[in-house]
């Protein structure tokens, strides 16, 4: 829905036809989420058979120029007033792979977290970069909305990386403990060797 | 090829001795070069600080070799390695960078002035200036927020021909807007030749490291470079 909407709220700004969109809808997303034009057209035409936009104009190289109704300009409406549902949760393969991780047997668990844990930092780090290249070569048509799409992925990068090093917390507390258990450390046990004894 | 601005080779420190020895690094190596940020990240107790405080000649190594800009740190007199310590490294840390009863510029003209060096005040004014806070000179750290603090704190720590900077979670204390200043600061220094050393909990400006190092127990365990173009990311996308 969010393309249809995002189409939508650019059409309640002025008539368009769909490579007009397709740009217009790239830039303002900083280009993260690149649109074929199939969808663009599939998605208008599906919208003109809801009434939320109707055909304007066919330019003389067959071009559809598209105009928002008032059911479509409601519709926009709507949706930027309303929150986006969250209530089921996107299929994650992280969190599968680590949920059934820690009970596999003979799975190393803090190697996984490890090696994600990796590979999210770098995610981060090139994140980082186009950010800073951003700030250094400013851009004010486009700068606003890029920066935010560039800081959502960052934020998100970071919460898994937090997520990461709590599961591994976590699994060093559940080893310390099934250790004392077994043999009681002594006071003033090197922290150190806590994660090497489990 | 120069040689790299710093060496750890195979560094061990224990602390105390006997049953209550504490390893905080066993076996670290690590190489920084000109141009070069690296970020140290682990839980605390992982070695982090003692990896700071040894690649700077704040602490001594058990085993193992530190070698700053070539100069291996055990050689030194102490009088030497006090030297490389004004000359060579310069440390930014969280909090209680700067002297109370200093203004600014005093603060940035120390390391200078205790190496006996001409032009001082001219000097640490220009160093001022590179990190945006010239007009702040003369007042005292009390009249300043935290994030012209830790500016004037970068500039004591980059001020003469200083090539390595070590930060122990330099954003630590500020606001995510300042915190950013920061390290872009720090990011911009480390490009024009100088080579940093990181330590922070927070991925989000571990991030803005070339290489990100784990420690563990003392031990690296893992380390990233910055190996994604924009290009790949495209394609992830």
């Amino acid at each position: 829905m969010a393309i249809r909407h995002g189409l939508l709220a650019l059409l309640d700004e002025g008539p368009a036809y769909g490579y007009q969109l397709k740009a217009a809808f790239e830039e303002r997303t900083g280009g993260t989420w690149p649109l074929n034009i199939g969808q663009v057209y599939t998605t208008l035409s599906r919208a003109e058979r809801d009434g939320l936009v109707a055909q304007l104009d066919v330019g003389a190289d067959g071009r559809v120029v598209y105009e928002i109704t008032d059911a479509g300009r409601h519709e926009v409406a709507q949706w930027f007033a309303s929150p986006v549902r969250r209530d089921a949760p996107a299929r994650d393969e992280l969190t599968i792979k680590l949920a059934v991780a820690v009970t596999a047997p003979g799975v190393d668990v803090r190697a996984i977290v490890q090696t994600q844990r990796s590979e999210t930092m770098r995610t981060l780090q090139a994140l980082t970069r186009l950010k800073i290249d951003a700030a250094e070569k400013p851009d004010p048509t486009t700068d606003t909305a890029w920066h935010l799409v560039l800081e959502r992925l960052i934020f998100d990068a970071e919460a898994e990386a937090r997520w990461l090093d709590h599961v591994e917390a976590r699994l060093l507390r559940a080893a310390a403990s099934t250790t004392s258990d077994r043999t009681p450390a002594p006071d003033g046990t090197d922290r150190a060797n806590q994660g090497s004894a489990r | 090829m120069t040689a790299p601005v710093l060496e750890l080779v195979d560094v061990t420190r224990i602390h105390g001795s006997g049953a209550t020895a504490v390893h905080a690094l066993r076996g670290v190596s690590l190489t920084v070069a000109a141009g070069e940020l690296v970020a140290v990240m682990g839980p605390s107790g992982s070695g982090k600080s003692t990896l700071l405080n040894v690649a700077g000649g704040l602490d001594t190594v058990t085993t193992g070799a530190v070698r700053v800009e070539g100069t291996d740190l055990a050689s030194l007199s102490r009088a030497a390695l006090a030297a490389v310590r004004r000359r060579s490294a310069g440390y930014v840390f969280q909090d209680l960078n700067l002297i109370p009863t200093l203004t600014a510029v005093e603060n940035v003209a120390l390391p200078l002035e205790l190496d006996g060096r001409r032009r001082v005040r001219s000097n640490a004014l220009a160093a001022l200036e590179e990190v945006g806070v010239a007009d702040l000179a003369d007042r005292y750290p009390d009249e300043m927020s935290g994030g012209q603090q830790q500016r004037v704190a970068i500039a004591r720590a980059l001020v003469g021909e200083r090539r390595l900077v070590l930060a122990d979670e330099p954003t630590g204390a500020l606001d995510s807007e300042t915190g950013e200043a920061v390290l872009t600061l720090l990011r911009r220094r480390v490009d024009q030749g100088c080579a940093g050393v990181l330590v922070t909990h927070e991925s989000r400006h571990a991030a803005w490291a070339d290489r990100v190092v784990y420690l563990r127990d003392g031990c690296i365990v893992d380390s990233t470079a910055y190996d994604v173009s924009p290009g790949s990311l495209e394609t992830a996308r």
